[in-house]
């Protein structure tokens, strides 16, 4: 007995708890039954693992800028800094390993369910957007740490694993109406953690315009908002203009304390350019690493889907419905963009909370519910639906950071509307079964 | 050495941030090229990664169509990125012109 208890805590401690080592063989597993060459099957892994690495390092780059932000912006407001007894950073370290067997298990019976509906209702969608599947399941294993702290592996992958696997076949199936509106086929579905907003822009679209006679195709946008673009670029200009303001009205002891840790000869104002470079570097090598392991993860997944379930079609990522109306994506960035901004200074005044501006799911969500809006609403719809996600994600990261203070507080400031939505259903439920069965 | 038969063409599928839809658009990439029997190497990018590389040709969604001009001597812009035919049929001339693509097919 003694000698299987080694062996299972050898396994627990090497293995399922070292990240990088477990996609590695996952991938590694995926490449050999595929039977691809041996070059190929090396590199395959040897990037998996790789990938994970990086999105660590970019994890604890991100939490550091994000301190760096909050500190300066809440003191420009008189506000104490959001707290937390945790960062992602350490939650990835501590239950990495569960969120990598949710999201394999999830899969599995994601693909269950989809055989099932398939053969009952002739409906169903493979979901294949693979960053979200990695977002999801680690908010998934949040909420359940937060309320059961000493949930062991088989539970919270068994249990995480039902419930993202449910998401996955739901959402492309209740937004699926509305998604043959936007592309006119039905070749592949809508899998983005948008689709909450994308959905009420499709479903408010027509009472605010005329798809046909306010389409947003015909407005031409200046040629000077194409930099937005670049997530990287408007992520950094976005950040450091707001932190060099904050820098001006904020205590100026707090804002020479901040740059004094980067450097003490550095000059507070132009320290705010570094922490902006700082904060949109860490972003960018956290999507580096996300990237690199998905690159390897997809593929797979597709393949096995493809022999599970032959013919199924799959749910895609939100810029699949960009090309149908490329100006309603601008519109509902920029929309989305104004109301996140306002609503930052408003709560900041009153005192509710300090908020960053997301500038990726600023872009992403709000230039899908952008489109799904213009479908039904022209242009105005598009300014709606962009509106609804900037309204999701202030009021979803004001309210959501002390939901998970004790997990993984930041994945509130990286979300979309859906994980929002999947914290606010999945914590009180697990509440209540605590307080049923005692935790 | 000809281009598309013995040498691989480099072909880049890019997107805003380089996960989901270009890793998409890699696999149906890679499916025409393969169909129209050219040899390539394919790989996906974000918008940023782009710059500094010089692939042969480049498939991107019309959003992205004034950042990826003229980055390689063959641009081609999709809309639906399942859509093999359609990415063939607008490969196809390109490549052709450029006498990457074999005479007979």
């Amino acid at each position: 007995m003694d000698a299987l208890r080694a062996l299972l805590e050898f396994v627990a401690n090497n293995i399922l708890g070292q990240v990088p080592i477990l996609i590695g063989l996952i991938v590694l597993v995926g490449l050999l039954l595929q039977r691809k060459s041996f070059r190929e099957t090396i590199e395959g892994t040897v990037r998996a693992a790789l990938g994970v690495q990086i999105l660590f390092i970019g994890v604890g780059v991100f939490v550091a800028g994000l301190v760096a932000f909050q500190t300066i912006v809440s003191s420009a407001f008189r506000l104490t800094p959001p707290t937390s007894t945790n960062t992602l950073a350490d939650f990835l370290a501590q239950r990495g390993g569960d969120i990598t067997l949710i999201i394999t298990v999830g899969f599995f019976f994601h693909l269950i369910l989809v055989a099932v509906l398939r053969r009952l209702f002739n409906v169903g969608f493979v979901y294949l957007t693979g960053h979200l599947m990695f977002w999801i399941s680690v908010v998934v294993a949040a909420v359940f740490v937060e309320v059961f702290p000493a949930v062991d592996t088989l539970t919270i992958v068994l249990v995480g694993g039902l419930v993202v696997a449910v998401y996955w076949t739901i959402q492309p199936l209740y937004i699926d109406r509305f998604m043959r509106r936007v592309t006119g086929h039905d070749q592949f579905g809508y899998g983005h953690t948008s689709s909450s907003a994308a959905w009420l822009a499709g479903a408010l679209g027509r009472f605010v315009g005329d798809p046909e006679k306010h389409d947003s195709e015909k407005i031409k946008l200046p040629d000077s908002l194409a930099f937005f673009k670049d997530i990287n670029v408007s992520t950094f200009v976005v950040i450091t203009v707001i932190m060099l303001l904050a820098a001006i009205f904020a205590d100026p002891k707090v804002v020479a304390d901040e740059a004094a840790k980067e450097n003490a000869n550095l000059n507070p104002y132009l320290w705010t350019l570094i922490a902006g470079l700082k904060f949109a570097g860490g972003i960018a090598i956290l999507l580096f690493g996300v990237r690199m392991f998905l690159a390897e993860m997809v593929p797979a997944f597709k393949g096995i889907s493809d022999r599970l379930i032959p013919g199924a079609r799959p749910a895609l990522d939100v810029p699949v419905v960009f090309p149908y109306a490329p100006t309603a994506v601008m519109i509902g960035f920029l929309s989305g963009t104004v109301v996140f901004l306002i609503l930052m200074g408003i709560f900041g005044a009153a005192g509710i909370a300090t908020i960053v501006p997301p500038m990726i799911m600023l872009f992403f969500p709000g230039g899908g519910a952008g489109v799904f809006g213009n479908a039904f609403g022209g242009w105005r719809g598009a300014v709606l639906g962009g509106a609804i996600n900037g309204l999701f994600l202030a009021v979803g990261q004001a309210i959501t950071w002390g939901m998970l203070s004790n997990t993984a507080p930041e994945l509130a400031t990286l979300a979309d509307p859906d994980w929002y939505i999947i914290t606010w259903i999945l914590l009180p439920v697990l509440l209540a079964v605590k307080a049923v069965v005692g935790g | 050495m000809v281009r598309g038969i013995d040498d691989p063409l480099q072909v880049l599928t890019v997107c805003g941030v380089g996960m989901g839809s270009s890793l998409i658009l890699k696999m149906t990439a890679q499916r025409a090229l393969e169909r129209l029997g050219v040899k390539a190497h394919v790989e996906h990018t974000d918008l940023p990664g782009l710059r500094g590389m010089t692939p042969d040709v480049i498939i991107a969604q019309p959003l992205h169509a004034s950042e990826v001009r003229g980055l390689a001597p063959i641009v081609v812009e999709v809309t639906n990125f399942l859509d093999e035919e359609a990415l063939m049929s607008a490969l196809a001339p390109r490549l052709r012109e450029a006498g990457w693509l074999p005479d007979d097919r």
